[in-house]
């Protein structure tokens, strides 16, 4: 007993340890950013003065606003996009026999792990010639392309622990092929699309490398790209604080989705569909 | 409703394998047919295609009339209960049974709800009709299974090995269950089975399969007294059938412990010396101390030494080893290892009456109906003794026993 006691203290110090690790920047990046005008060098934690001024100052810049309404926009087309499209592969992967399926699945673990930074420079260039630099469009494709084999990966694997009886019993009971998918196949992967949705939102969410080179104006820069170029309150004064605000502000979508959609990700729909 | 008929039915794989081969079967209106046979002897590889989940190589699948081999399985109007039940485990148990419904085109709700309705009470599932199956045991999810396969009109039930998850006492029940259903509806029922028990009690027919050959179709009672060979014998009964080797000996025939004449109906068959195989049941013997005296006439009485003797309460079995032939054992290692069973040492299993004081170890005297004996050649274990007039009788009684019932379902 005194030993398992022991041990419990052992993780639950550890644990704490992990959450500190990882919840101190966040939460600094929140004090920072309440803290007004030269309060960030008051070398304490904690502001003097609690203070909006500076998510004041991030909403009235036009440079913010256009990214935020880019980052949102964009984001949810490419997950959208990619979400019905990885739906419909993962789901003939996991159900067709058909020549080259490995190598399907292969390629697409293959651009995942790819460097993004060794395709921004020639797409860069493409993009110029072809007129999609700059654009909305210009940035979905790329982000589509990396989201893609990942949100095939996560929903193939869902697919895969569907009992085939599920559709064969949807079959006899009168459904076409279409019916059973949507009837009973996509409800039960409901949390493998969920999960999917979320890294791909995610991803597109958080990604700077092709915001920066493939954006030159406020049209298609999405909000990692645009706190680069942000500004503080006068020319001469550093803009950490106002970046700080526009940091928690972005973050706050991805909070939300997470805390709502946490129990969908984790839930084991498919319990009770065949003896257990 | 309708009757299903198959002409030549094969299903071969890529790899030349023939799961099913060649199989003819007509199956009435209204008559529950049993597909039974060891693992592997394409049982449910005929009854997917029969509904329609797996694809016919050859031959032709009737149902109600019409060629069904290039139909969907919607299209087909048959509705079936999986071996796991296959339940939508996002709905509720009222929107399980409902789905076959909500596809059909032009429903009304309220038409719906009182079909659902009628089919839960039927198999009492009302008070459980807003739960979902993950929170419902194994029998109430076999019954939600039922409930989606009764709700519709359709050409034919078809069952595949539904009762295997259950445990042993619920499947009595539901047995029960599933008999009282399909009289009471009178709809075409096919069922693949393994176990024996419900093969024997469920079907008007019963058809064994043994690897994609079609063996014997016949009522329960036509296989259990006149099989057409050795596996369908040794398949159908439990404890199963008795093989003893068997050499004639000019008009007689000579058994490990007995002796007996030579049946009429083989004496032209066979050639003396000839090694055949002989099939008693196990209740074909009893305890001779115990038997009258007419009955003794009847038989054959010998002694022999009881191993090990098994009492319990209704009836009394004994064990009694004996020296096989060889080539007859080689035979019956084969046998028993297509029937799924551990190769049996050479014994016989004799059921005696519970009232029989026998002793383990010690010598008894015995008594064998050889009336009841068959005779199998050994290689093709052909049935050298079925009584083709016995057996269409029996297949004539259970036609008019099926034409009586569909009678009164109307």
């Amino acid at each position: 007993m005194k030993a398992s006691r022991q041990v419990q203290i052992a993780w639950v110090v550890g644990a704490i340890l992990v959450i500190l690790y990882a919840i101190i920047p966040v939460f600094w990046i929140v004090s920072l950013s309440f803290k007004e005008g030269d309060d960030i060098t008051n070398k304490s934690f904690l502001p003097t003065v609690w203070s909006w001024a500076n998510y004041r100052t991030v909403f009235a810049s036009d440079l913010f606003t256009t990214a935020l309404r880019n980052s949102v926009g964009m984001a949810l087309i490419a997950t959208t996009i990619s979400v019905i499209l990885a739906t419909l592969a993962a789901y003939a992967i996991s159900r067709l026999e058909f020549p080259g399926k490995r190598l399907v699945l292969g390629v697409a673990l293959a651009i995942t792990v790819f460097p993004v930074i060794a395709i921004a420079t020639p797409l860069f260039n493409l993009w110029r010639n072809i007129g999609l630099y700059d654009t909305w469009l210009g940035l979905i494709i790329p982000y589509l392309s990396y989201s893609l084999p990942l949100a095939v990966y996560v929903l193939a694997a869902f697919f895969r622990e569907i009992p085939w009886e599920m559709e064969q019993a949807a079959q006899v009971d009168g459904a076409t092929a279409w019916q059973a998918f949507r009837r009973v196949i996509v409800p039960l992967a409901a949390p493998g699309v969920f999960t999917a949705a979320i890294l791909t939102f995610f991803a597109v969410w958080n990604d700077f490398v092709f915001g920066i080179t493939l954006t030159s104006s406020e049209a298609a820069r999405p909000v990692p790209a645009a706190l680069a170029f942000f500004q503080g309150a006068s020319q001469f004064s550093q803009p950490t604080a106002p970046i700080a605000a526009a940091a928690v502000v972005v973050t706050i979508p991805v909070v939300i989705l997470v805390l709502l959609f946490q129990r969908k990700i984790v839930a084991g729909l498919t319990s009770g569909a065949v003896k257990g | 409703m309708a009757g299903i008929e198959m002409r030549n039915i094969v299903k071969e794989y890529g790899d030349g394998f023939k799961a099913v081969n060649d199989i003819s079967l007509d199956i009435a209106d209204g008559e529950f047919m049993i597909l039974v046979g060891p693992s592997g002897c394409g049982k449910s590889t005929l009854l997917r295609m029969i509904v329609g989940l797996e694809d016919i190589t050859s031959g032709d699948m009737v149902i109600g009339g019409d060629r069904v081999n290039e139909k969907a399985p919607r299209d087909r109007n048959l509705s079936m209960v999986f071996q796991n039940y296959a339940l939508y485990p996002h709905l509720t148990v009222f929107e399980n049974i409902a789905f076959p419904l909500r596809l059909q085109k032009g429903l009304k709700e309220d038409e719906i709800q009182k079909r659902v309705r009628d089919a839960a009470s039927m198999l009492e599932l009302n008070e459980h009709l807003d739960r979902k199956p993950a929170n419902l045991s194994g029998g109430q999810r076999q019954r939600v299974a039922m409930g989606r396969a009764i709700v519709r009109q359709v050409n034919a039930f078809l069952f595949d090995e539904p009762l295997s998850n259950l445990d042993a006492k619920l499947r009595g029940q539901m047995r029960t269950e599933i008999s009282r259903m399909q009289r009471r509806l009178g709809t075409t029922t096919v069922y693949v089975t393994h176990d024996q028990t419900e093969a024997m009690t469920l079907g008007d027919r019963v058809a064994v399969l043994r690897r994609g050959l079609l063996q014997q179709v016949a009522s329960p009672r036509e296989l259990y007294e006149q099989p057409v060979n050795m596996f369908v014998a040794g398949f159908i009964g439990s404890p199963p059938m008795n093989f003893l080797p068997a050499v004639v000996s000019g008009q007689r025939l000579k058994l490990p412990f007995l002796e007996t004449d030579l049946p009429a109906v083989v004496a032209e068959k066979v050639t003396d010396g000839q090694l055949l195989v002989a099939g008693i049941r196990p209740e074909h013997f009893e305890d001779a101390r115990v038997l009258d005296a007419a009955k003794r006439e009847k038989g054959v009485v010998f002694r022999a030494q009881v191993d090990v003797t098994e009492w319990l309460g209704d009836s009394q079995y004994a064990y009694i080893p004996f020296e096989s032939n060889p080539e007859v054992a080689e035979q019956l290692a084969e046998l028993a290892a297509e029937l799924d069973s551990e190769a049996l040492r050479s014994q016989l299993i004799i059921s005696i009456d519970a009232m029989s004081r026998l002793r383990e170890n010690h010598e008894g005297e015995f008594w064998a109906d050889t009336r009841r004996m068959h005779l199998f050649e050994p290689r093709s274990g052909e049935n050298l003794t079925r009584d083709e007039a016995a057996a269409a009788d029996l297949a004539r009684l259970e036609q008019e026993e099926l034409a009586e019932r569909m009678e009164q379902a109307r």
